[in-house]
């Protein structure tokens, strides 16, 4: 395997962990606050159960996310020496930012854990809070260090050379916003499906009922909301890159020529050879109206880009086929949910528990997709027409023996994490019965 | 603005060698225990440590986020030359970092917290062991750049630079300063007096081994000519550093036999202060040697904007983290002095 492969696939190993690993640490403290906080007003003993047992989810994810973020902090110098030497004083502030914002967490987090019947309960509840704002908050700002990488600003670039450096105005880029608000949500959509889905199990095999039912509303009516706000920031996600990065949006539509009214590809096999989609369906014109708001706009195909500055096409195009399937679904899903508080009965019925349960991993994948989707869009450049990957790379052969070794830690750990899970949870239903 | 920013750099570095170092020696006093006293160090670890374990890995990552934002000339040769010891550093911090939570948050404490703790040491071995020698590497002299002869071997520019006796002394050096650490750590909190004199008896084997590792590096590098340890010796900070922190031994010695933990504690912090301050004295700003030149931290500084920026946000930041680690490190009692 070549050398610039085997980075860009242990980049792309290692985020795909620590993504899941930081989303559930950034969104599982707000559903122990919620908790917690009803535990506090009705003195009802099993949320205070509830809040402990995911106080233990929070902080395994935490260790986690901690861990392979310390990993990932080195890795991007390891793996990218040359792309660092130049962006990182750039983007370097939305990265300090973040270490501070995760410090916060991590000192709320040393209070909420071991504060229990030390510290005043009001504080001892805020410290949670503070938890979920200071995660929320450093997942914001290393996405817009990502925005960077799509949209980079804050200096000019001339000859190899970076000059005029404002890293205020770098962190600011144009594609913070529409990319941090699209993530925030996601997580929250993907955890919440995934926490509300393994509670949902749980009443579906009716063990300690009275518990997961209160654990699945706290999490669902998060997803839910946020399901049901995604396709909106996708929306605007979509328009902007169809302005900023046409040849990524010609590649997560799998459009090969320019034309005026083009239509919305839905599903099909690419066939990058033949430069066709095949097996598709097709929708006049929807495309030109989703991407600029109107029927008869020209979206420039592949085509009309060079050879060498064209992403790859099948992998982009069906893992947006995948993120926008799924979101649809669990949009869709969400509502469902919000109805059933209307129409109670649909909750007596196993198989409402059944569906939610099978909702569990589908959150998590298209968030996944959707990282491949703006990662491999960008290829072949790291910092958008400014760096290319294949010039970022560090100059140590070998990367393979590293790729290995970091991948079987990152399976290792993911197994060994469900594993202390599933415990918890047998542990919890144990103990209620 | 450089000053705040250099500030900042060395006050991470110092605080993560001082809390990680007890974290890691904490693993490393278990493994020199007999096993009816392992399980009480452990507990003790755990109830000392715990609160901030999860802020000390923090220090290493605003360490590097200064260095490739400020720095980032210097942390291009950090990251390629030194690319296998740093990998393997980081596999001991995972290592170790999910030992820790495992032990403690399996809901079923049965037969694998067996292999949990096998791992933590393991872990608590390699981080420091590793650390250690990536410091060994950056200045040991070692260091042969491709730029200046593209005609090295693999070997020769990724494993030489750092695989070599000074910079395994270094490791070994940091493995026991960081059990130093921890034993003078935990007198603060032992139990009954048997934990006493555990620790008591760990803190003296461990100063003993720190003295004579210290006096090792500091011969083989005299007669290995290693520019690092001539420039230590003709320093006059850097020897005036050493000499306190010799000095500093005696009263903490009797600190430790009158049982005022706190002061105890304070001195092996002094101590550590007065280590890493020499090291840096001697060389500062020139902290990567190579081995035809030393090249100057200095050297290709970021520009004054981004310092100034990143200066301001360290300030920010600052003014909002010291007061709530200090505040969490005095909840839980682990400043006792000031109480």
């Amino acid at each position: 395997m070549e050398n610039l492969e085997a980075a860009r696939l242990q980049m792309a190993i290692t985020l795909i962990f620590h993504i899941v690993f930081a989303c559930i640490g950034m969104v599982m403290p707000f559903f122990m606050i919620i908790s917690h906080y009803k535990w506090l007003k009705t003195r009802k003993k099993v949320y205070l159960t509830l809040t402990k047992a995911w106080q233990r989810g929070v902080a395994i994810f935490f260790v986690t996310g901690a861990v392979s973020g310390t990993a990932l902090s080195f890795e991007l110098g390891l793996l990218w020496p040359e792309f660092m030497k130049h962006a990182g004083p750039i983007i370097g502030m939305p990265f300090s930012l973040e270490g501070a914002a995760f410090f916060v967490e991590a000192i709320a987090l040393g209070f909420y854990l071991y504060g229990w019947q030390k510290l005043p309960e009001k504080f001892h509840w805020f410290t949670g809070v503070i938890i979920g704002i200071s995660g929320v908050m450093s997942g914001i700002l290393v996405v817009a260090a990502n925005g960077w990488m799509n949209s980079p600003s804050g200096f000019t670039y001339e000859n190899g050379v970076f000059s005029n450096i404002d890293p205020i105005a770098a962190m600011l880029n144009g594609a913070w916003f529409t990319q941090a608000l699209h993530m925030t949500l996601a997580a929250f959509v993907a955890t919440g499906f995934a926490v509300a889905g393994i509670h949902a199990y749980q009443v579906y095999r009716g063990r300690n009922v009275e518990l997961h039912k209160k654990a699945f509303r706290i999490a669902i009516i998060f997803a839910s909301i946020a399901a049901l706000l995604q396709p909106i920031s996708g929306d605007i996600s979509a328009k902007d890159v169809a302005e900023r990065q046409p040849a990524k949006l010609a590649a997560l539509e799998a459009h090969y020529e320019t034309e005026k009214g083009a239509p919305l590809y839905i599903g099909g096999i690419v066939d990058e050879e033949n430069q066709e989609v095949n097996y598709k369906i097709e929708i006049p014109k929807a495309l030109s109206f989703l991407a600029f708001g109107d029927f008869d706009a020209e979206v420039k195909g592949l085509n009309d880009f060079p050879k060498d500055e064209q992403p790859p096409v099948a992998i982009v195009h069906y893992a947006f086929q995948i993120m926008v399937g799924i979101g649809t679904l669990l949009a869709i899903v969400g509502l469902v949910y919000l109805l059933s508080l209307r129409f109670k009965t649909w909750q007596h019925n196993r198989k409402f528990w059944l569906l939610f349960t099978l909702m569990a991993p589908l959150g998590y994948i298209a968030l996944e997709a959707g990282w491949i989707v703006t990662e491999v869009g960008r290829q072949p450049w790291i910092i958008y027409q400014v760096m290319k990957t294949k010039d970022a790379v560090t100059p140590m052969p070998g990367i393979f023996y590293s790729l290995i070794t970091y991948t079987s830690i990152y399976i290792v750990l993911t197994c060994v994490v469900s594993w202390l899970l599933a415990r918890q949870i047998k542990v919890l239903n144990q103990n209620e019965d | 603005m450089l000053t705040v920013v250099l500030f900042f750099l060395f006050f991470s570095l110092f605080l993560y060698v001082l809390l990680a170092g007890a974290d890691f020696g904490g693993g490393i006093i278990e493994l020199f225990s007999s096993s009816k006293n392992q399980e009480k160090t452990k507990q003790t670890i755990y109830r000392v440590m715990g609160p901030i374990w999860e802020a000390n890995h923090i220090w290493i990552i605003i360490l590097i986020v200064i260095m490739w934002i400020a720095f980032p000339q210097y942390f291009n040769i950090f990251v390629v030359y030194l690319h296998i010891p740093i990998t393997l550093m980081l596999l001991g911090i995972t290592i170790r970092g999910l030992a820790f939570i495992f032990r403690h948050y399996d809901a079923v404490k049965g037969r694998s917290q067996g292999s949990y703790n096998a791992l933590f040491k393991l872990g608590s071995i390699l981080s420091p062991l590793f650390l250690g020698i990536v410091f060994g590497g950056l200045v040991g002299g070692n260091i042969n750049l491709f730029s200046e002869n593209p005609n090295l071997t693999f070997k020769e520019i990724y494993i030489d630079g750092w695989f070599n006796i000074f910079s395994l002394l270094i490791g070994f050096f940091y493995i026991v300063l960081c059990a130093f650490i921890a034993a003078n750590f935990l007198i603060g909190e032992a139990g009954d007096d048997e934990e006493l004199n555990l620790y008591r008896k760990k803190a003296s084997y461990s100063t003993v081994i720190l003295v004579l590792t210290g006096l090792l590096i500091l011969i083989y590098g005299y007669f290995n000519e290693i520019a690092f340890v001539i420039d230590f010796i003709e320093n006059t900070y850097s020897l005036i550093a050493v000499g306190i922190s010799g000095l500093v031994l005696v009263p903490l010695w009797k600190m430790i036999k009158l049982k005022r933990k706190a002061w105890a504690r304070v001195l092996a912090g002094v101590q550590v202060l007065l280590i890493v301050s020499a090291a840096m004295l001697a060389h500062f700003p020139d902290v990567i040697i190579t081995s035809t030149k030393e090249i100057s931290m200095l050297d290709g500084v970021a520009p004054d904007s981004v310092i100034t920026v990143l200066g301001v946000a360290l300030l920010i930041g600052g003014s909002f983290i010291l007061p709530g680690l200090y505040h969490l490190m005095k909840s839980f009692q682990l400043i006792k002095l000031f109480k």
